[in-house]
């Protein structure tokens, strides 16, 4: 079976000086994500590491690079599922993780429960011994002066959204040579949010989803919009009802801007290796990876082969 | 018919010296709400019914939550508007006595869907909301459970079973405006920081005005790999009934991750349902003048809505 994993860096309004540099971090975590299915590994496997990849890529808000709350902390938000068993992992408001999205996984494979929230999170890191890093360390100087820019009072979400918009969630999604498919999301959230803001990413069904038997999401995008429509089990729905992949993922972009006037983009590959990367913002930034071949776009319709290295 | 409210106070084992408490429970809570439904809003309705079971010790919400590992109260509560799908929901929350209300100011008063724990709790105070003693929440029934389920040998994922879930409630008012709510203490001696299906949308609980409504309860883990609430309303998109879309999702769930859970749902013209594959839900519907309860299978008595009892 056909092998294939597709990434995103978020979708939200991309300045120029930032489109190549993300550009370069979608392909790269393709890349080190599809070399993980290349050497037999499963698609929950490449997904954790092509998502990993870009944690640690500071041009992304997730992990490194975060965006800091009103208190100009980091929480940071992830899922991981499996759709073979419909397992799932998830932490919510998380500090002092650089690779959360692993985190969202332990969560998955080391308890009873799918998600875990704040500080049991951080406490349930360090019942495992995993990794913490200084908050600083997480934090980019780009960020700090973004953040300490004049900010409006009472402004909303939804209008920050629109104006100063910044680097939104990143995720990935595969299918592996044995059918099985998985998605990963993670994110720091919105700039100023409130203390505690879980937004869409960790919320199964919303940031994410995957089900062997129809195929496997990951939305980016005004979280709140998505979380209101569902948007993963939505386009996973309109699959399961015989849209093809491109066009589960359009119709349901479309009806959360109809419905909820929500702008966002989504990547979705299915059991059989179809997929999509489409989104409603102005930009967002993307690569897939499949037999030799590395696809990656920022701009609507935009579709550029490049070779894949191994 | 409308208007319409159906609600639940957990499926589960509901041992016996507690089920007449259990049944009691939900009757007075739709009453209430009902009462609410005559020229009001189906969220106020909702929100009334649920902060009713929140504020009865024998149920697993607000006062009476079960205890996590530590011994302490964390509880999630969603709400959500079926006219604009907005939604408002807090998970891991402390020290509230009626977090559906704070759900509801999270919906209302913030441009976000979800506050959690310390968060919300800082949303709280900021909002005016009084601050309760932990203790305050903590049953000695509550405490007997957590103590026994820290037994080496004990096993609180099955005991869970043995136990009121989750309490919720759906309903459409008379305008066609529908609207949810779902409240819980969560699941018996879980991990700390654990956050259940209950703060999820589409998990434990979706509305839309052109669809309908729907509020589980059960295993939580179960009921989030399937989105159940969200799932229910897709088979009903499709042209199933309440009832058969919620039969076929408990049945998905079932097959798919082996997880037994409960519904209370409705659609735009008040046909409601309050279907179980467990052993038991307590649960109470109110439409027209009459009041229907249950709570083993194939159970539907009724009452007039004006009896007192």
């Amino acid at each position: 079976m056909k092998a294939v994993i597709v990434v995103h860096g978020g979708a939200w309004a991309i300045p120029d000086e930032m489109a190549e540099v993300s550009m370069e971090g979608v392909k790269a975590a393709a890349s080190e994500g599809y070399r993980v299915l290349g050497t037999g590994g499963s698609a929950l496997d490449a997904v954790e590491k092509a998502v990993r990849s870009m944690e640690d890529n500071t041009v992304f808000d997730a992990g490194h690079g975060a965006v800091l709350n009103a208190d100009g902390e980091v929480e940071l938000d992830a899922i991981i599922m499996d759709g073979l068993t419909l397992g799932s992992g998830a932490v919510s408001c998380v500090q002092n993780i650089a690779n959360p999205v692993s985190l969202a996984r332990a969560v998955m494979e080391k308890t009873d429960h799918v998600m875990l929230t704040s500080r049991g999170a951080n406490l349930f890191a360090e019942s495992i011994g995993f990794k913490t890093v200084p908050t600083d360390m997480l934090v980019t100087e780009y960020e700090k002066r973004e953040w300490e820019k004049p900010k409006e009072y009472g402004t909303g979400v939804k209008e920050l959204f629109r104006s100063q918009w910044s680097h939104d969630t990143v995720g990935a999604v595969a299918v592996d040579s044995c059918g099985n498919v998985a998605c990963a999301t993670s994110t720091g959230g919105i700039r100023n949010k409130m203390v505690g803001r879980v937004g869409d990413s960790p919320i199964i069904g919303a940031g994410g989803y995957a089900d062997n038997r129809s195929g496997a999401v990951s939305c980016t995008g005004h979280g709140e919009s998505i979380l209101k429509v569902s948007l993963a089990r939505l386009i996973i729905f309109n699959i399961e009802q015989g849209k093809e992949v491109q066009d589960a993922v359009e119709l349901s972009l479309r009806y959360m801007g109809e419905r909820v006037h929500g702008a966002g983009g989504a990547i979705a590959v299915s059991p059989s290796g179809q997929w999509a990367a489409t989104f409603t913002t102005e930009r967002m930034a993307w690569a897939a990876a499949e037999q030799g071949a590395l696809w990656y776009g920022l701009n609507p319709q935009e579709r550029i082969q490049d070779k894949l290295s191994q | 018919m409308l208007p319409v409210l159906v609600v639940h106070g957990g499926a589960g084992h509901i041992p016996k010296e507690r089920v007449e408490m259990s049944c009691a429970g939900v009757r007075a809570a739709t009453r209430a709400g009902y009462a609410v439904l005559q020229g009001g809003w189906s969220m106020d309705a909702v929100v009334e019914a649920v902060t009713h079971l929140e504020n009865i010790p024998s149920f697993n919400a607000g006062c009476g939550s079960v205890l996590n590992v530590k011994g302490e109260v964390e509880m999630d509560a969603i709400v959500m508007d079926g006219r604009t799908l907005a939604s408002g929901a807090v998970s891991a929350v402390r020290n509230i006595a009626n977090p559906i209300q704070l759900a509801r100011l999270v919906m209302e008063k913030t441009s976000h869907l979800c506050l959690t724990a310390e968060g919300a709790s800082q949303f709280a105070r900021a909002m005016g909301v009084p601050e309760v003693p932990g203790e305050s929440l903590v049953t000695d029934y509550a405490r007997m459970r957590w103590e026994k389920n820290l037994a080496p040998d004990a096993n609180p994922v099955e005991c869970q079973m043995g136990k009121m879930g989750t309490v919720g409630a759906v309903a459409v008012d008379a305008d066609g405006n529908i609207a949810c709510a779902t409240s819980t203490g969560g699941m018996l001696n879980k991990m700390e920081g654990r956050v259940g299906d209950t703060a999820c949308i589409g998990c434990g609980g979706y509305a839309d005005n052109r669809v309908g409504a729907v509020s589980p309860t059960g295993h939580g883990e179960a009921i989030m790999k399937v989105t159940l609430a969200r799932l229910i309303l897709f088979h009903m998109e499709q042209g199933l009934s309440s009832h058969e879309g919620s039969d076929l999702g408990l049945a998905t769930m079932k097959e798919r991750v082996g997880g037994l859970g409960g519904v209370v749902t409705v659609d735009p013209q008040g046909r409601w349902a309050a279907r179980f594959t467990s052993a038991q839900m307590a649960w109470a519907a109110a439409q027209g003048d009459t009041l229907h309860y249950g709570l083993y299978p194939g159970e539907d008595i009724t009452q007039s809505i004006g009896d007192p009892n």
